[in-house]
């Protein structure tokens, strides 16, 4: 391990080009070029501003080129790997930049000998001596601790992956310009090195040649002279016209290591060697309480039981195995202290929203979105129709359960665990062990599912807590009634509406309220529907219970109550849903395109068997817009959904085949949750436990799927991982009413069909 | 109304470390039973029969088989079926729970020398029963266990 003191021009260096501006290079050990992109808001350079999303305070966006000895580029992306196939898609947008073929590619911390998990090659990779008090550094996020990218991220609040915003974001503004860069240093180093026009000079499959001489060289063989060229200050990035892997299908990088079992979740994280002990723990049920007391004499005789711990908010057992530690916990009987919401039960909240809802009535709350006179119109119109909608509380449910494994020791902490956080993880280690978030080292690892839950730093808290207090290295895991009854759910909401139909069926008044605050904010408009009288507003509620987001956070809610009250307005005004809709959006082209698009999947229009029905919903969100149609069996005991048919519009499909993935799996998740799921509050505490009482959609559940992509927008990407999902819900909700005329205003759909 | 003194609220702008609930980073309370490596507490290696309480000693080697059967009166069944009464009652009879067909035509009655049968080798004793975990090796403890149970029979 070096000193610090051999490491401060590294340090200087890294600080010097991004205060410059916003593409830094340099070269490291064995001649190899490494490339990032730092965007700020603030800065004013041309296009780099240009570029920048909307939006409040600083953005950041950086991504880290590098190309080998050997020809390899690896792109290290500071996005978590939660299934989303994003990191492999952004690796995918650099090297189309820069010409270079998809076999030549690596990504995250893939070195050149195919070991992807080794812990020399990462070190290389981050820069000898750049990291002197994290010589074990395997993580991608590494790079990103020191220097100014700690300070901006921290100051972002960066490092979310969440949001649908790899691709289009990081991917679009960060590894694209990265690529765009690195391209044009690598030929103006050539074209230097040979005496020629830089114009003359092409490249492809990650060598440069001149045509006029016969030169050829690859990448690697410019690449510690390329370091030296001047930084492009706006690199040119390529039209849609010149894309070779951008728009393909190409294989991802991650899915090899998946298949064969090589992948390193967080689960399986950890230090070499035997020293690994394993917790178990139990959290107080009801928020806000303490454990008061703890009868651990059953425990205490147990077999591989090394110490059992009262940690105040959480009991734990420290054992040679996880089994042990499991059956060791749950003999303890533990009592909790008191706490105000002890008396708390989900009739209680849902009655706070209503009464919260009343307070507001027509006009009051907080104004989301005010056009025209929808109080006024709805007096005066012909058709009147009121409803309210109702969802609940969710859990995220991961395959992995939340898990952390830790390690405390000579004030430095090691962290294995799957975040979408990692900064912010990061920080509550170092809260827990009681040192610096400089001493904290984050192990990369994939995430076994993320959906959200992944946003919270307290289950690396508690590792952290747990190994300083016991010495060990400790793979804390929870058990699945844990992590049912510990998460951060979605908000349950009521929703209100009111809407006027004029004589001809036309939406003349459209006003809503409802209680959950809207992340993203947009979630509850419908500025893309020619509706002239809106009023959108919601009524505040206190609710004491673990709130988070949820794949497609707000639209998961809006998407069901929106295209429900469409739907129940087209069916008063005695119209085909469809094509009710097709004229409310008559002036939002890309969303028309959408809706046809479903329909026309679907074969809308035409006949079913007895019993079946259709439903069509479309839903904007994270810039993406989504239709979808499903059919519903009604013959049976309970609703089956058979088919969705979906077609997407997300500016354009970076990789087709991880898009259409994202729209089939977030249709599975959102039919889950509509059809069987909801997390109910008794006496303070969560109610449910595990799979039993909180269904996932099965094989034999889960409707065909066929998805259609549009690229109606180039240069205004939208996201993947989420929107897929607000649809499902109404569209099957919308399918049951035209088989059966039942409207479902509540979720999960089971309930009224048990 | 009636909550509005109660904020705590925790949504995506402000999840910390407050979702703990404490302020308390150290433990409590901290137990410790032995050091890694070192022998297991000489409650846990003393023969059954010496502990003095047998249906005590059985309840404690129970603590596994709780993982799959709940032992209180009325108590939902778990991955295996609720076991109060088990003592006395016939194979595969517990309304509700869905036995293998092996033990439900087992045609027997538990008593305790046929649940010691059973749990010194249960594929054995009823070959196609799905109870593939449980076989407890040592006689004592298997005493214990249906010590335990029958307590709860009565």
């Amino acid at each position: 391990m070096s000193e610090g003191a051999d490491t401060k021009p590294q340090r200087s260096k890294s600080a010097k080009w991004t205060r410059r501006g916003f593409i830094g290079a340099g070269a490291l050990a064995g001649g190899a070029l490494i490339v990032g992109v730092a965007v700020r808001s603030g800065n004013p350079v041309g296009k780099l501003k240009a570029i920048v999303a909307g939006g409040d305070g600083e953005a950041l966006v950086n991504s880290w080129v590098k190309i080998g000895a050997d020809n390899l580029i690896t792109a290290i992306v500071p996005h978590c790997e939660m299934g989303q196939g994003a990191n492999s898609t952004i690796a995918q947008m650099l090297a189309d930049e820069m010409d270079v073929n998809w076999d030549n590619v690596r990504v995250m911390d893939a070195p050149a000998d195919g070991n992807y998990v080794s812990q020399h090659a990462a070190r290389l990779f981050v820069g000898p001596g750049t990291l002197p008090d994290k010589p074990n550094a395997v993580s991608f996020m590494e790079p990103t601790y020191d220097g100014l990218f700690t300070q901006v991220a921290k100051l972002a609040g960066a490092y979310i992956t969440g949001g649908s915003s790899s691709v289009r974001s990081t991917g679009q503004n960060g590894m694209r310009i990265a690529g765009a860069a690195a391209r044009e240093m690598l030929v103006a180093a050539a074209a230097e090195e040979w005496g020629v026009p830089a114009a003359e000079i092409t490249t492809q499959n990650a060598m440069l040649s001149h045509a006029g001489t016969g030169k050829s060289e690859p990448y690697s063989a410019m690449a510690a002279a390329a370091a030296t060229q001047e930084l492009p200050r706006a690199p040119k990035i390529k039209d849609v016209s010149e894309f070779k892997l951008m728009g393909t299908a190409a294989p991802r990088k991650d899915i090899p290591l998946k298949v064969d079992g090589t992948a390193m979740f967080g689960i399986d994280g950890g230090p070499e060697g035997n020293d690994l002990r394993y917790a178990a723990i139990k959290a107080c049920p009801v928020v806000g309480s303490q454990v008061a007391s703890i009868d651990p004499s059953t425990a205490k005789t147990m077999g591989g039981v090394l110490q059992i711990l009262n940690m105040g908010d959480f009991v734990a057992v420290v054992a040679d195995s996880y089994w042990q530690a499991q059956q060791a916990l749950n003999t303890i009987e533990t009592t909790y202290t008191e706490t105000q919401i002890d008396d708390l039960d989900s009739a209680q909240m849902f009655a706070n929203f209503s009464s919260a809802l009343d307070e507001a009535g027509d006009t009051g709350g907080n104004s989301k979105a005010e056009y025209g006179d929808a109080t006024g119109t709805f007096a005066d119109a012909a058709t009147k129709l009121e409803a309210e909608y109702q969802v609940p509380y969710l859990a995220h449910m991961t395959m992995e359960p939340m898990n952390c494994t830790a390690w405390v020791r000579d004030g430095k902490c090691d962290i294995w665990t799957g975040t979408q956080v990692p900064l912010m993880s990061r920080d509550g280690a170092a809260e827990g062990a009681g040192i610096d978030a400089d001493d904290v080292t984050m192990h990369s690892v994939f995430l076994g599912g993320g959906f959200g839950r992944r946003l919270t730093p307290e289950y690396t808290n508690q590792a952290a807590r747990l190994a300083k207090a016991t010495g060990y290295p400790i793979k804390m895991i929870w058990s699945r009634e844990e992590d049912t009854a510990q998460g951060f759910y979605r908000p349950a909401d009521i929703s209100r509406f009111t809407g006027g139909l004029d004589a001809n069926g036309k939406v003349i008044s459209w006003n809503n309220v409802h209680c959950t605050e809207d992340e993203p904010p947009e979630a509850p408009l419908i500025e893309f529907y020619d509706i002239a009288n809106v009023s959108v507003r919601n009524a505040e509620v206190e609710q004491p219970l673990r709130l988070g987001a949820w794949r497609s956070v707000a639209h998961s809610q809006h998407g069901f109550f929106v295209e429900s009250f469409i739907d129940e307005l087209a069916h008063k005004a005695g119209k085909d849903p469809f094509e009710f809709r097709r004229s409310l959006l008559a002036k939002s082209p890309r969303h028309l395109k959408v809706l046809e698009g479903a329909a026309k999947m679907a074969n809308w229009g035409s006949a079913l068997p007895e019993g079946h029905g259709r439903g069509i919903a479309i839903v904007r969100s994270f810039n993406s817009i989504v239709a979808e149609v499903a059919e519903v069996d009604m013959t049976g005991d309970k609703p089956r959904v058979t088919k969705v048919f979906c077609c997407v519009d997300a500016g354009f499909a970076m990789n087709p085949d991880g898009l259409k993935a994202q729209m089939e799996s977030g249709i599975i998740y959102g039919l889950t949750a509509a059809m069987y799921d909801e997390i109910t509050i008794k006496n303070g505490a969560v109610e449910q436990s595990n799979f039993h009482d909180y269904k996932m959609m099965r094989m034999d559940d889960a409707p065909q799927i066929a998805v259609q992509i549009i690229n109606g927008a180039p240069n205004n990407l939208g996201g993947a991982g989420e929107p897929g999902l607000p649809p499902a819900a109404p569209a099957l909700a919308n399918a049951i009413f035209a088989a059966t005329g039942q409207r479902i205003r509540s979720l999960p759909i089971a309930k009224h069909f048990s | 109304m009636k909550r509005a003194s109660l904020v705590l609220f925790i949504g995506l702008a402000s999840l910390g470390l407050s979702a703990c609930g404490s302020e308390t980073q150290e433990p409590v309370e901290q137990i410790v039973v032995r050091e890694p490596g070192a022998e297991a507490p000489v409650a846990e290696s003393q023969p059954v029969a010496q502990s003095g309480d047998l249906v005590a000693a059985g309840k404690a080697a129970f603590a596994v088989c709780s993982a799959c059967h709940s032992v209180e009166a009325g108590a939902q069944s778990g991955i295996g079926p609720n076991l109060n009464g088990v003592v006395g009652r016939a194979a595969g009879s517990l309304e509700g729970f869905g036995y293998s067909g092996a033990m439900s035509e087992a045609n027997l009655t538990w008593d305790a020398g046929e649940l010691d049968a059973f749990l010194t080798n249960p594929t054995a004793k009823i070959p196609g029963t799905t109870m593939i975990a449980g076989s407890v090796n040592d006689a004592d403890k298997r005493a214990a266990i249906i010590a335990y149970l029958s307590s709860l029979s009565q």
